[in-house]
């Protein structure tokens, strides 16, 4: 159990991170760490005692072996991260081209 | 000298022109096996497009982009794609989608095995390894459209 309280404890430094921080590089690395806080959770809820991974080998018998559905659910979900993480720092270049600026509260043109 | 100054410092150089190719072999090692060990293509693919950005990195962009252009990245991205769907299509020879057409399987835990994983894991690798590289080389060549004074 306590180990999913940790990976809440991540997920906040990640939501601490996005919601205090100007910059807007602390804001896309906070983005990160709250993405990989959902993946690690994900992966626990799969994991057994002593569990192995599911892959045949040759001349072994795995007894128990840990969930592998989760971990085909992470393996897309970090795909989707990346693609994510590059559209955001794609942004960040553009505002940063427009602006001059990555600290969000100089970034204020949009008000009336 | 003045090719020396693009990237980062000498030690950084010399270490990557030792290590970028073992990375580059273990990338292409990982894809291999993929069918019979943790990783496979997107994996692999992935180790195989730090290797290059590693080279881009050290050395400075036009080093990186000297050993593979982006139309070379434009066109192999296109044919892991391509290959992938082919390998996928070819199944219907044998009654349906991703039917795994090769007769002789082979043995199970040996290199040559398994049908058409292989070559999936290969048609993956070349789509994501190319995919990465071109996110990141894309992101260093953005010079900005307006220049400022």
């Amino acid at each position: 159990m306590s180990v999913y309280i940790l990976c809440l404890v991540l997920f906040c430094v990640g939501l601490h991170c996005v919601l205090r921080k100007r910059n807007i590089i602390k804001i896309i690395i906070g983005l990160g760490i709250i993405e990989y806080a959902v993946n690690l959770f994900f992966v626990l809820t799969g994991y057994r005692a002593q569990g192995r991974a599911p892959i045949l080998a040759r001349d072994q018998e795995i007894l128990n072996m840990v969930d592998p559905l989760p971990q085909a659910l992470v393996l897309t979900s970090i795909v989707i991260g990346l693609a994510v993480t590059a559209l955001i720092v794609a942004i960040a270049i553009r505002i940063y081209e427009k602006y001059g600026t990555f600290d969000i509260t100089q970034i204020r043109r949009l008000r009336g | 000298m003045r090719s020396d100054e693009k990237g980062m410092t000498l030690i950084v150089k010399t270490i990557t022109r030792l290590t970028v190719g073992l990375i580059l072999l273990y990338g292409i090692y990982i894809v291999l096996h993929g069918h019979l060990s943790p990783g496979g293509g997107f994996a692999g693919g992935v180790i195989i497009a730090l290797s290059f950005i590693n080279l881009m990195l050290a050395f400075g962009k036009e080093t990186a982009l000297k050993k593979l252009s982006e139309a070379w990245v434009s066109t192999i991205e296109s044919f892991g794609a391509l290959m992938f769907l082919t390998i996928a299509l070819l199944g219907f020879t044998g009654g349906y989608f991703f039917f795994n057409f090769f007769l002789n399987k082979g043995k199970p835990f040996t290199l040559f095995s398994a049908g058409i994983i292989p070559l999936c894991n290969i048609a993956i690798s070349l789509e994501v390894g190319a995919g990465l590289f071109a996110i990141f080389a894309v992101l260093a060549l953005y010079n900005g459209s307006r220049k400022k004074e």
